[in-house]
């Protein structure tokens, strides 16, 4: 009965333990600021993500102010940002524990859709081995493996947003190229019979006689 | 359209592997904020949703509750709540796509902030591994490299996938650099054409003014 119990308790503890707290790749569409909560368990646990601007109505001049992202500590300290970026990613280690704040702010007047991913990955330490005698230094060695992962997921995320991202400006390029292809067309054909009706004007009887 | 409105802060979350999240956000009274999911086919998704209560002790007053809408891309009405504090809702997607849950905050007349936390899971992770651990004997450690297992085949299959879209943006390039050819031809065949078109046009004016 006690052999149970422990293994339950154990299993517990390693669920608690290795607890990793995600955000999948979310999309806002930011007009001023826009900002998630996210609450990290255990002082010491790395913070990581990526974002990417995905979607914008207009095409970005080289003058654009790009967005900014900024994690505030439940203290209300800044302890990351990254300012006027069109995508980036992000890894650091949290000062405390608490409800941390992942804000997006946009500069600009129009609206972006920025997709991002938050990951909190937690690896028990030797404190924490010390503390519970069910804990299992494989424990440790399984939470690194599972943070690596969650690593090559996170860069699968935000090479997929990425990978919209380019696929959205391919076609806008496309869309652009065509269109003003046809107009340069349009105005050519315009321009050369409003030359021509210029030239007829020019010799016409009603204007002035051989004028020209 | 409304998930474009500038006056409506949408959150699209745009889910491109399984993933889990557990997203805290804050509705305005009168606000609406959605939620977009890119769920591939075949795939079982879960959802929890609740409102974080300003007072433990009290009850949730009307103002704070929230009418929950999940609907497919096509539609399709998955999910639907009234006036809820809390609730959930699970089903399989039938087919690739963007599903949207929708949260709508009561009108009231001083603008009250209510926190909503959301939980939703696709894929991998909506295997609820407590229940899982629960039901047998099944060693913790068992557990956890069987939920590796799953995250690192999930990897595999995201990697065809961003293969796969790789390869679409590849043909979608070459078409459009094929289309600019064939138009640099054509242009080059008008711009000719109307010269000549304005050439022949003027050489019989000029000869019907019989001034040549």
């Amino acid at each position: 009965m006690e052999k149970r119990r422990g293994k339950m308790w154990a299993l517990m503890c390693l669920l608690l333990l290795n607890w990793v707290g995600d955000v999948s790749s979310l999309s806002v569409t930011v007009t001023d600021v826009e900002c998630v909560y996210e609450y990290v368990l255990y002082e010491g646990d790395t913070i990581s993500g990526n974002f990417v601007v995905v979607d914008h109505d207009i095409f970005w001049t080289s003058d654009h102010p790009g967005i900014d992202f900024i994690v505030t500590s439940p203290g209300g300290n800044t302890v990351h940002s990254l300012k006027g970026t069109s995508g980036d990613k992000f890894e650091f280690k949290a000062p405390r524990s608490g409800m941390y704040k992942f804000c997006f702010h946009n500069a600009y007047s129009t609206p972006e859709t920025v997709a991002f991913y938050i990951h909190i990955g937690h690896i028990p330490s030797d404190h924490d081995l010390a503390k519970d005698e069910h804990l299992n230094p494989i424990n440790v060695k399984i939470a690194k493996l599972r943070e690596a992962l969650e690593s090559v997921t996170a860069e699968q995320k935000y090479l997929k947003a990425r990978d919209t991202r380019h696929r959205h400006t391919n076609e806008s390029t496309r869309k652009r190229v065509i269109g003003y292809t046809v107009g340069e067309y349009l105005l050519l054909v315009a321009a050369s019979v409003l030359q021509v009706f210029y030239i007829r004007r020019l010799f016409s009887k009603s204007v002035a006689y051989n004028r020209v | 359209m409304i998930l474009r409105s500038v006056l409506v802060l949408v959150l699209l979350v745009v889910v491109l592997s399984p993933a889990s999240e557990s997203l805290r956000f804050e509705l305005q009274s009168g606000q609406t904020k959605c939620i977009a999911e890119d769920i591939k086919s075949n795939s079982m998704t879960v959802g929890k949703y609740h409102v974080v209560k300003p007072n433990e002790d009290q009850p949730l007053p009307d103002s704070h509750k929230l009418t929950v809408r999940v609907t497919s891309s096509h539609g399709n009405s998955f999910h639907s709540a009234e006036k809820v504090e809390s609730g959930q809702f699970a089903f399989t997607a039938a087919e690739q796509g963007d599903y949207i849950s929708c949260f709508w905050a009561a009108e009231h007349s001083p603008q009250i902030t209510v926190t909503v936390d959301f939980d939703w899971r696709t894929g991998v992770h909506t295997k609820d591994w407590t229940n899982v651990a629960k039901k047998g004997q099944v060693n913790a450690m068992e557990l956890e490299l069987k939920n590796l297992f799953d995250t690192v085949q999930s990897i595999h299959e995201e990697m065809f996938y961003l293969r796969e879209r790789e390869e679409e943006m590849q043909e979608l390039n070459k078409a459009t650099t094929s289309k600019m050819f064939w138009l640099s031809f054509l242009s080059l065949f008008l711009c000719l054409s109307v010269a000549g078109l304005q050439f022949w046009h003027l050489k019989s004016f000029f000869q019907k003014k019989k001034l040549i």
